[in-house]
């Protein structure tokens, strides 16, 4: 299906063959007769519209005319462009009926991907359980960033719907592979099952702490440098999988942080970090119901 | 003699990256013949050629010369001689002959106040008009820090010529210019028939086409003729030989195309005069920017249509394709980048903005964009025609100019299977695409089995997608540049 394309005769790739038959005809024995070059073959004899351009007794030599027919046949080629006949259009995927998640979270996907891809799964797993779907023009990405794991293949093409199959089926490179291919489908609890991240023990209380809590003794650990740049990746972690509510009341205290504390750029990561969960969240929450008129 | 202050030199640079450059050339033992005057500063510097760049600045005129192949004016040599100048590092001393004629050639200096040095001072302009590749070096003459000839060629034949001196002897010199330039263009094309016609007496299977070598001498005699985009072409061309099985046939086409050219090229006075100007830009005249801005507008407001990135040579090509709302008129605004440079990134595909364009000369796609008359809207789309029409318009750009190698349209239609191709088609026809990877697949995902708005470029080979058009926004699906190469700023 996705074939490298014909690039025998270049015009003739978007143009007609029917409709320009004679010139494609004399195109094929130009192309032969330059091949050989006219020292050893004379030119063929110009016919139609091209004789008309390069009929001139100025051009004495065999390469002259020769060129002279060259010319005119690529120049009447080109402008000549014509369909070719119409194809029946491909019959779509079936239909799904989820609407498909706003425009905003769309961009935050592209900013998780590219700046905390820690929060992929729990972004996917939102919009699966909040009954969205993925734009169609974001599938193809997503079905080519999860080939290879069996569990965030089965996302994917969950969060895609039909159009993964439809898509998979025209152009087989989006094709699961590796393990998604070989291996038996995961269970549906892996599926739903947020991966687990590692957090020290020390850090682990502040996953069930309340919000304020949380904040105070990042942002104290953070101001006063007992959690350093050395700590970023845990910090991270546990950053992805605070509870929810506690992201805002994090976030505002990471920014608090002045400037001119050490530990200020690594509060500002998390803070980014923080606010990007916030967000992401809001922006796939539950479908609000469609107001009904009275 | 007032020297020059380092923030001076810095001004006129045309990026922080050019003074980069030319710093580690600020070093004396680098250059020979240094010396300088109350009107200029010249020298020549050893650099990677087998002869010394000689380079010369007008630092009362604001203009430099170098006979480097950079086309940024100023050059490295340029802004390092400055520098070097304004360092103290060069003895006053009498001007060499060389010199005294350069300086005789141009016009007579403003005083600093009128020039603006370093303050109003703009970059040269990229390339011609139908030429988006770097044209290597084929320009060694003088050109002043506004991006303007030095030597007073006017830059459009048979067009209005430069009227910045007032001397007869400016005029004159000017116009001496320009005939030794047509005349080297003329000489230039009437090689290359010659080339040409040398080809088809041996033939395509010679082994002599499969030698670079075989390309870059005519492409050099081409850049001393200054058909620079000329011999940009016959540099791609030298890359099809042997790209696929049947790679004659291409070769063959443009083949035929730079015949075309060279003909039309050595017959400019006889053709019409939009076609002339067609054909002198496609051949490589140097057009200034500042005469393309000095031209009528065309107001409107323009759709940003599409987007396409690819590298010539070692040149990153940007392609925003606009369509006019009212006119319904496609222009192509260029831009270019070399490695860590960065390429126009103020246009978004999608959006409309009010501005004018201002189009090089003769039926060109390729424009300027002068005054913007707001901020750009969004969401837009540009006009949507048929299959047909599509090919229609498309057929009537390329009979104005057959040597055109893109040529943009917007359709309505769907995505069908064309044997081993997808193709969009409509109940009036067919179109087989070329493309693949993400750009396919997504339109593919967004077509579904209905029919969509895109934006394509037309080429010999096929028709690349670059954008599809939903009711509420536009997808860009041209192809996009290497981030590893061309920077993000």
């Amino acid at each position: 299906m996705t074939a490298p394309p014909d690039l025998d005769h270049p015009e003739d790739a978007v143009s007609d063959p029917d409709a320009v038959s004679d010139l494609g005809a004399a195109w094929d024995r130009l192309v032969a007769v330059a091949m050989l070059g006219t020292d050893r073959r004379n030119p063929p004899e110009p016919g139609g519209v091209i004789a008309d351009v390069v009929d001139d007794t100025v051009r004495s030599t065999p390469s002259e005319r020769m060129l002279a027919q060259v010319a005119a046949t690529v120049a009447v080629r080109r402008a000549g462009v014509l369909p070719r006949a119409a194809r029946a259009p491909l019959a779509g995927p079936e239909t799904d009926d989820r609407p498909v998640c706003v425009p905003a979270a769309a961009e935050r996907w592209h900013h998780v991907i590219s700046s905390w891809p820690v929060l992929e799964d729990e972004w996917l797993l939102t919009l699966l359980a909040n009954g969205w779907r993925m734009p169609p023009d974001l599938v193809p990405e997503l079905l080519t960033r999860h080939r290879s794991d069996p569990v965030r293949r089965v996302r994917a093409e969950l969060a895609c719907g039909p159009l993964a199959g439809w898509l998979v089926g025209h152009l087989p490179e989006l094709a699961a592979r590796g393990a998604a291919s070989s291996q038996p489908d995961p269970s549906a609890d892996e599926v739903a099952e947020l991966p687990s991240l590692p957090i020290p023990p020390d850090l682990e209380p502040l996953l069930f702490a309340d919000s304020v809590a949380v904040a105070r003794q990042l942002a104290a650990g953070i101001d006063s440098g007992s959690l350093a740049h050395a700590h970023r990746a845990v910090l991270v972690n546990l950053v992805a999988r605070v509870r929810p509510d506690a992201l805002g009341e994090v976030a505002a205290a990471l920014e608090a942080i002045d400037g001119g504390s050490i530990g200020f750029p690594l509060a500002s990561v998390l803070a980014d970090l923080a606010r990007t969960r916030q967000r992401m969240l809001d922006e796939l929450g539950p479908r609000r119901p469609t107001p009904t008129l009275l | 003699m007032t020297r020059w202050s380092l923030e001076q030199v810095e001004a006129i640079a045309p990026t922080p990256a050019a003074l980069s450059a030319a710093r580690p050339l600020t070093t004396v033992t680098k250059w020979v013949g240094l010396g300088a005057d109350d009107r200029a500063v010249w020298g020549s510097c050893r650099g990677s050629g087998a002869e010394p760049y000689d380079t010369m600045v007008d630092h009362v005129g604001v203009a430099a010369s170098c006979t480097c192949p950079s086309r940024r004016r100023p050059c490295k040599h340029a802004l390092a001689l400055l520098l070097l100048w304004s360092n103290g590092d060069v003895s006053d001393v009498p001007s060499p002959p060389a010199v005294a004629a350069w300086l005789d050639a141009r016009p007579p200096p403003a005083r600093a106040s009128d020039t603006g040095r370093a303050s109003d001072i703009t970059p040269r302009s990229a390339t011609t008009a139908n030429d988006t590749s770097p044209p290597g070096g084929e320009v060694s003459a003088g050109v002043d820090l506004h991006g303007q000839q030095g030597v007073g060629v006017s830059d459009t034949p048979g067009g209005a010529s430069d009227t910045s001196g007032d001397h007869v002897g400016d005029v004159a010199d000017r116009d001496r210019a320009r005939d030794e330039r047509v005349e080297r263009m003329h000489a230039g094309l009437t090689e290359l028939d010659r080339w040409l016609d040398d080809r088809m007496r041996t033939g395509l299977a010679d082994p002599a086409l499969a030698r670079y070598a075989t390309w870059d001498e005519l492409a050099a005699r081409l850049v001393d003729a200054q058909a620079g985009s000329l011999a940009n072409r016959i540099r791609r061309l030298a890359g099809l030989v042997g790209a696929t099985p049947d790679w004659h046939g291409d070769v063959l086409a443009e083949l035929g195309l730079l015949h075309l050219l060279a003909q039309a090229g050595r017959r400019l006075g006889s053709l019409p005069g939009p076609l002339a100007d067609a054909v002198a830009t496609t051949v490589g005249w140097q057009v200034r920017q500042a005469d393309v801005l000095g031209g009528v507008p065309d107001t409107d407001t323009w759709v940003v249509a599409a987007r396409s990135d690819t590298r010539e040579d070692r040149i990153e090509v940007r392609r925003h394709w606009l369509r006019g709302a009212g006119s319904h008129r496609w222009a192509l605004l260029l831009s270019f980048a070399a490695y860590r440079q960065s390429l126009d990134n103020s246009l978004t595909v999608g959006t409309a903005i009010d501005a004018d364009l201002h189009r090089y000369p003769g039926p060109a796609l390729r424009a300027l964009i002068g005054e913007r008359h707001g901020e750009p809207v969004d969401p837009a789309r540009p006009p949507s025609v048929d299959v047909v029409s599509a090919c229609a318009e498309v057929g009537m750009l390329l009979a104005g100019e057959p040597w055109l190698d893109r040529v943009p349209f917007t359709a309505t239609a769907s995505i069908a299977v064309d044997g081993q191709r997808f193709a969009l088609t409509d109940a009036g026809g067919s179109l087989p695409l070329i493309a693949g990877g993400r750009p396919l697949a997504t339109l593919l995902a967004v077509a579904g089995g209905g029919s969509v708005d895109v934006t394509c470029e037309w080429t010999p080979h096929g028709v690349v997608p670059l954008a599809v058009h939903l009711d509420d926004r536009s997808i860009d699906v041209g192809p996009r540049a290497d981030e590893s190469f061309v920077s993000a700023a």
